[in-house]
């Protein structure tokens, strides 16, 4: 008999009700059924994705309409815009003053103007936070895992001794933080696949050093001796397990991970000073700035969010003319050198970089024109006061996302919103099946790719459906 | 005379009118006896001209009667003038439409008899369009009466019948589409709409098995009838299942298929060239006997599975014979117990006994008396026995000191309840914080739960209190609500419909709570009665998140084991469902519990998974005998862990394996307890018992002590009516502005959300430090393998990994841990010989060997430093001897 029906015949027995396998301790992700068919050839071999938490106006940010400067007394269904739009390295194509240096190096990438978030009715963001990560909608009968665990899974590590998931700048301890916890696993596919968290950039170097207060030759001292008395316990008449051999392999790849040459891709200090103060704009361009110094030492996964605390940064219900100028200080300069330094390098080739947000904001309309959900924001029909200047309301049907390098388009725009209220998506509508099926075919993964779990097929994308939007590569 | 002709006239159109409905009735009756069920019976002598007319239905209907809707319509705008000049061209409507209407009603009548449509959708469309054809005429009749004899008083009753008219188009039409596309035909055209046509494509990969001669086994007949099915389901069942049937065809049953279409026999089982089917999947598409005619052409990956199925004989479970799924027996089950020997008196050896000799195993020494020890300490209280313990328990001559030893543990009661809280906490996906209590969509049952533990409540009585609960009890059955829309299957019903069979009977109900289940016998009916026990009112079925227009009552999953009310209350349903579930009669129910603690005492379940009770048991007798004996012992589960841990079986030497795969593997033979590591609680437990605590700090802990609870409501309900009291007062107050409201709104959903959340207050007092089950989840546990308990979680993994190594290397928890320790053990021991003596004694319960105590000495040396103690901790813990339980 085929091995390959063995294993099947052996998963049909193994793929438990519950995630996990065995009390004892089965290996769960070596017990999956996987099944990839056909070899895709990649474009990339790491993936950035900046994340835009909390819901990025697109008419304020990558894709701007009329601008209507705030006036006392004026008609908030006026307003499509509180910016001024500014040109772009391409003809006619223009972005929201604030994002310069964004647009001056989109030639050599694609905006997306017609990204429509998925429909949850009333808006909770980290719910349509956990739809564009796990490309399904919560709560789920399996735990469903990030794009970054099934990248993970799929291709692991770049370089072995750099988490192959890297998650940077967001903290659990706010607002929320159980529902953004609910999504920063790897589900069924087990922990093994899960993020590897760097709430703080400027902290990410205690991450993979030696522990606090011990200094490199005594943490050497510490693991010799580790395996010293390891091999001379009695264990050796015990016979060896497959828990011990995992114990022994995963210390011994920490091990590595923390005193290999590697490890000072964390430490941000080494980054040359009129480099570092480009990046140096708060948490987020220094997570850039690791995200960088990771991709150039091997990584293969890393997520750089704005950070998503409830009504924080770019989670807008009021202020948000005024707060998204200081949201793009922050994104600007980081951002764009980014890619300027990946490219020097000539890594962006080989990296894709995705500039994302779970949906975008609009003054009037909560959910989508034809689909209005519950109000949030108390939205005045005229405007006396700044504070009312801005997009508050959440907005479904029409978000901007940037893609850059991995080979992806250079100097392209596709799809396209509407010019007048709603601004919604009225070219290409793509939705986050195809944007993660784009993201898992620049980097080989095939769209079938699924494991069996409760003896259910669970694919990347919901019901293996999604299809790779091929009109974004080059 | 012209008298006399105005009253002739309409009596003629009357008695035309009578005569055909008269037609139509007679037709609907003498129709009958030519099929009694358009689904299983089309005859092929069904004369061919009513056939072909039957056929022109849909045409001949749609545009001629939507004049009717015009027609209306047109009145709207006389309602002010009747005599408007528009009269004349309502009249005309109506009496075109009403024709229209009673000749589709007759040629309706003889295309269902043709059959091949769905009966419900067609029933509707049939009365209402019957019905419209009805009212249209009586309608047409007043009109003519209004015009032709001037009775001006029938308008509004005329009008009236007009509308109704209308209406009755609208809806047999909206039914009739339904029948002829199906319910999502319009929808699943945008492709961003949610109801987009998806078809999944399990994957299978027929090329490794093509050259492969060798008959199937049972096995692979079973996995390649699934992915049959799973092709079928999802391409073809919209036109060729139970809501509508094509061309005569059913592709959902065996009886259907093999019966065929109205062109005979579809599939012809080795012989893929000569069945239909396959001939009809593989034309191009443009073809007209291409199938899908409505959907995608198949993968070339389908069709392979399907040829490959077909040549194969094309297996598919026999409804009339057992089933292609194995379905334990329901019932309980009593063997005999074997003869018992001079060794052997605990029942579960005499089981063993049968087993080894039939297997040929001979039964190796049981452990040692620390390595029990050991064992029994975890396993029973989630604690390493102190090294006073074990010299204790060494020097102990009594004969059954093991059996006493064991007693003492499981009366250990808040050790024992500290322990097992977190093995509850998984299954019933309780946690002290976690998604939905943020907006009040979740409850805690800690409070309850640890109480029912600790007084060892009978599992029967346990599992009633959770399925009828009290307030404490809830949460479970309550699920998690998400804030927004969610999808049907994760309706809280639901969840708790797929919770309670998963959890209580080892069952996966989540197939079958989105559509059919083709991995079980499940039905989506099936899911949705039992789903209904937990509602309030009937669901509304869904199949894959689109509603169907069907409802079930309520029922259990076997009807062996009794009724449910289904017009009941909830309560009145959950009382039934608490007492059918935990009857003595309900074997499945016993044995599910039974193997699970034998798995987490044992390492592997007798039967597994633990989640799919319908498998074979390694010993089936043995798991059939514990089952029957605990649901007669007063389902007491102290007693259980009795006897398996004073049984020799227990106390076997462990069991290893170098591949993981082969302990549920089907071939797995029982020689003894898998060696199992330390679960996250234990681990943390452990540490904090040997050095010092890992949890000390503000970390929020969940406290159970009733009097600190009671404290807790007595003060939320001052709180409250201090509160009601403020608010009478600002009610009083006149000026409250919009602003005022939404913010009392909000600070009310704020307490809400606060009582549902779970208590938190300090540690249990005495006890010697925070037992890791009682606190908030952390990277800490969550690394070592403890579960976030957003869905029900029935096993730990337990396989290391990068993250969880880097967690203790460099993790803070774990080091500021072991350097405490460090400065407490080095007041304490001093001298480094003391303290290699103490950590091999407390953590491993042996002395060092001397090739060890050189290495350890050569890190202390003899006044060591905290630093050096640390690093001897570190790697004590870290020594897989210590994290493994032999």
């Amino acid at each position: 008999m085929s091995s390959h029906w063995n294993r099947r015949e052996f998963l049909k027995n193994s793929s438990t009700a519950t995630l996990a396998a065995l009390a004892a301790g089965a290996p769960l992700a070596g017990l999956l059924s996987g099944c990839n068919s056909t070899k895709i050839n990649a474009t990339a071999d790491t993936v950035i994705l900046l994340w835009m938490a909390g819901g990025m106006a697109h008419t304020d940010t990558f894709d701007p309409k009329r601008y209507t400067p705030f006036t006392k007394g004026m008609m908030a269904n006026d307003v499509l815009s509180t910016f001024k739009s500014v040109p772009t390295a391409l003809d006619d194509i223009y972005f929201s003053e604030g994002l310069e240096s964004i647009g001056k190096v989109l030639n050599k990438g694609t905006a997306i103007r017609s990204y429509v978030a998925g429909d949850m009715g009333h808006i909770l963001h980290s719910r349509h936070q956990y739809h564009w990560h796990t490309c399904y909608k919560p709560p789920q009968s399996v735990a469903a895992p990030h794009i970054g665990s099934w990248i993970s899974k799929q291709l692991g590590p770049v370089n072995s001794v750099i988490p192959a998931f890297i998650d940077i700048g967001q903290r659990f301890s706010l607002g929320e933080g159980e529902e953004l916890k609910a999504f920063h696993t790897a589900g069924f596919l087990g922990n093994e696949y899960g993020p590897f968290l760097i709430p703080d950039p400027s902290e990410g170097l205690e991450s993979v050093k030696p522990p606090v207060g011990m200094d490199i030759s005594r943490f050497e001292k510490r693991n010799q001796l580790y395996n010293e008395l390891m091999n001379q316990g009695p264990l050796g008449e015990l016979g060896s397990d497959y828990q011990k051999e995992s114990m022994k392999r995963s210390m011994e790849q920490a091990y590595m991970l923390l005193k290999s040459p590697e490890a000072t891709a964390f430490d941000l200090s080494k980054e040359p000073k009129e480099n570092y103060d480009i990046y140096n704009t708060g948490k987020f361009g220094l997570g850039c700035l690791m995200a960088k110094r990771l991709t150039e030492k091997g990584a293969r996964f890393i997520t750089v969010t704005t950070e998503y605390e409830p009504f924080k940064n770019w989670d807008t219900h009021d202020n948000g003319h005024t707060r998204l100028a200081d949201m793009k200080k922050q994104i600007d300069g980081p951002i764009a050198q980014l890619i300027k330094d990946l490219d020097q390098s000539g890594h962006l080739d080989r990296t894709l970089i995705i500039l994302a947000s779970e949906f975008s904001r609009d003054m009037m309309v909560e959910g989508r024109p034809d689909l209005k959900v519950q109000e949030q924001v108390n939205q005045p029909d005229i405007i006396d006061d700044i504070k009312n200047y801005g997009m508050h309301r959440h907005f479904t049907d029409g978000c901007s996302m940037l893609m850059f390098g991995g080979g992806i388009k250079k100097g392209y725009v596709y799809g396209k919103t509407a010019d007048e209220r709603p601004c919604k998506t009225i070219e290409k509508p793509i939705r986050i099946e195809q944007i993660h099926q784009t993201i898992y075919r620049a980097l080989g993964i095939p769209e079938d790719t699924h494991y069996v779990i409760e003896k259910r097929p669970f694919y990347t994308t919901p019901d293996g459906l999604g299809r790779a939007e091929m009109d974004l590569f080059a | 005379m012209k008298d006399v002709k105005n009253k002739s006239y309409p009596r003629k159109k009357l008695a035309i009118v009578i005569s055909t409905l008269v037609i139509l009735c007679f037709l609907q009756i003498s129709l009958n006896s030519y099929a009694e069920s358009p689904t299983d019976n089309v005859s092929n002598d069904f004369f061919w001209l009513w056939r072909f007319l039957g056929r022109l239905h849909p045409i001949a209907v749609h545009f001629p009667v939507s004049l009717l809707l015009f027609a209306a319509l047109l009145e709207l705008f006389t309602l002010k003038n009747f005599d408007a000049p528009s009269r004349i061209g309502i009249r005309l409507l109506l009496a075109a439409g009403t024709i229209a209407a009673i000749i589709s009603a007759i040629m309706g009548l003889l295309l269902v008899k043709e059959g091949g449509y769905e009966l419900q959708a067609s029933n509707i469309h049939q009365w209402t369009g019957i019905g419209t054809a009805f009212f249209s005429a009586v309608t047409w009749f007043l009109s003519n009466s209004i015009h032709k004899k001037n009775k001006r008083s029938l308008i509004n009753l005329y009008r009236v019948l007009l509308f109704i008219s209308a209406i009755g188009v609208a809806i047999a039409g909206h039914f009739g589409a339904s029948l002829t596309h199906g319910k999502d035909y319009i929808t699943a055209t945008i492709p961003w709409s949610d109801n987009y046509d998806k078809s999944i494509n399990s994957k299978f990969d027929v090329s490794a098995l093509k050259n492969d001669t060798t008959p199937l086994t049972k096995q692979q007949s079973i996995e390649l009838n699934v992915k049959v099915r799973a092709i079928f389901a999802h391409n073809c069942y919209k036109c060729h299942g139970p809501e509508k049937i094509k061309g005569d065809l059913r592709l959902d049953r065996r009886d259907m298929i093999f019966k065929g279409g109205e062109n005979g026999p579809v599939v012809i089982p080795g012989d893929p060239a000569a069945s239909d089917l396959y001939r009809r999947i593989t034309l191009p598409s443009n073809h007209e006997d291409a199938m899908p005619s409505k959907g995608k052409k198949l993968s070339d990956e389908d069709i392979a599975v399907i040829n490959f199925w077909i040549q194969k004989g094309a297996p598919w479970p026999d409804s009339s014979e057992k089933s292609i799924f194995r379905l334990a027996p329901l019932a309980p089950r009593n063997p005999t117990l074997p003869i018992a020997t001079e060794n052997l008196k605990n029942p579960i050896d005499l089981w063993t006994n049968q087993y080894f000799s039939a297997n040929k195993i001979i039964w190796p020494k049981v452990v040692d008396d620390n390595t029990f020890l050991r064992r029994i300490s975890l396993d029973l209280v989630g604690l390493v026995p102190s090294g006073e313990e074990l010299e204790k328990f060494a020097k102990d001559n009594r004969k059954n000191k093991r059996e006493i030893w064991i007693r003492k543990l499981l009366n250990q009661k808040d050790d024992y309840t500290l322990h097992w809280l977190s093995f509850w906490n998984d299954a019933l996906r309780n946690d002290y914080t976690g998604t939905g209590y943020i907006t009040g969509g979740r409850r805690n049952i800690t409070y309850w739960l640890f109480n029912a533990i600790k007084s060892n409540k009978s599992y029967d009585q346990f599992v009633k209190e959770l399925l009828n609960p009290t307030d404490e009890s809830n949460g479970f059955i309550e699920g998690i609500k998400w804030r927004g829309v969610v999808n049907a299957s994760q309706r809280t019903e639901m969840q708790a419909a797929q919770n309670v069979s998963q959890v209580f009977l080892g069952l996966n109900l989540k197939c079958a709570s989105c559509h059919n289940s083709f991995i079980s016998d499940w039905k989506l009916t099936d899911a949705y009665a039992f789903a209904n026990i937990f509602a309030d009112t009937s669901l509304e079925i869904n199949r894959c998140d689109k509603p169907t227009g069907k409802f079930t009552g309520a029922r259990m999953l076997w009807k062996e084991l009794g009724a449910i009310d289904s017009s009941a209350k909830r309560e009145e349903k959950l009382a039934q469902l608490a007492t059918n579930m935990v009857q003595a009669s309900n074997g499945r129910f016993y044995r599910t519990i039974v193997n699970r603690i034998w798995a987490q005492l044992m390492g592997r379940g007798l039967i597994e998974p633990l989640d799919v009770m319908d498998n074979e048991a390694w010993s089936q007798d043995l798991l059939d005998w514990m089952a029957f004996n605990f649901q007669k012992n007063n389902s007491d589960i102290k007693e259980l862990l009795f006897l398996i841990t004073s049984s020799n079986t227990y106390q076997l030497p462990s069991v290893s394996f170098n591949d993981a795969s082969k302990i549920i593997s089907p071939q797995y033979v029982f020689k003894g307890r898998l060696r199992k590591r330390m679960s996250a609680e234990q681990f943390a437990d452990a540490a904090s018992t040997i050095i010092t605590p890992i949890f000390y700090d503000s970390m929020s802990i969940t406290y159970v002590d009733k009097k600190a609870v009671l404290e807790e409501i007595k003060k939320q309900k001052e709180r409250q009516e201090k509160k009601k009291a403020e608010d009478k007062k600002k009610k009083k107050d006149k000026n409250k502005d919009k602003e005022n409201i939404a913010r009392e709104k909000k600070e009310k959903e704020k307490k809400e959300r606060k009582m549902m959340a779970p208590k938190k207050l300090p540690p249990i007092i005495g006890a010697a430090f925070v037992r890791a089950s009682l606190v908030n989840n952390n990277p800490f546990l969550i690394s070592l393998g403890r579960p976030t308990r957003e869905t029900v979680s029935t096993s730990r993994e337990s396989q290391s990994n990068l993250l969880q190594a880097l967690e203790l290397t460099n993790g803070d928890r774990f080091n500021s841990m072991i350097q405490r320790g460090a400065s407490i053990w080095k007041n304490k021991y001093i001298t480094g010989d003391v303290i290699i003596k103490e950590i091999y004694q407390q953590a491993l319960g042996r002395a060092a060997t001397k090739s060890e105590y050189t290495i350890a000495k050569k890190l202390l040396g003899e006044t060591p430093t905290p630093d050096a103690i640390e690093d001897l901790f570190w790697i004590i813990l870290l020594l897989p001897e210590f994290q493994i339980i032999y």
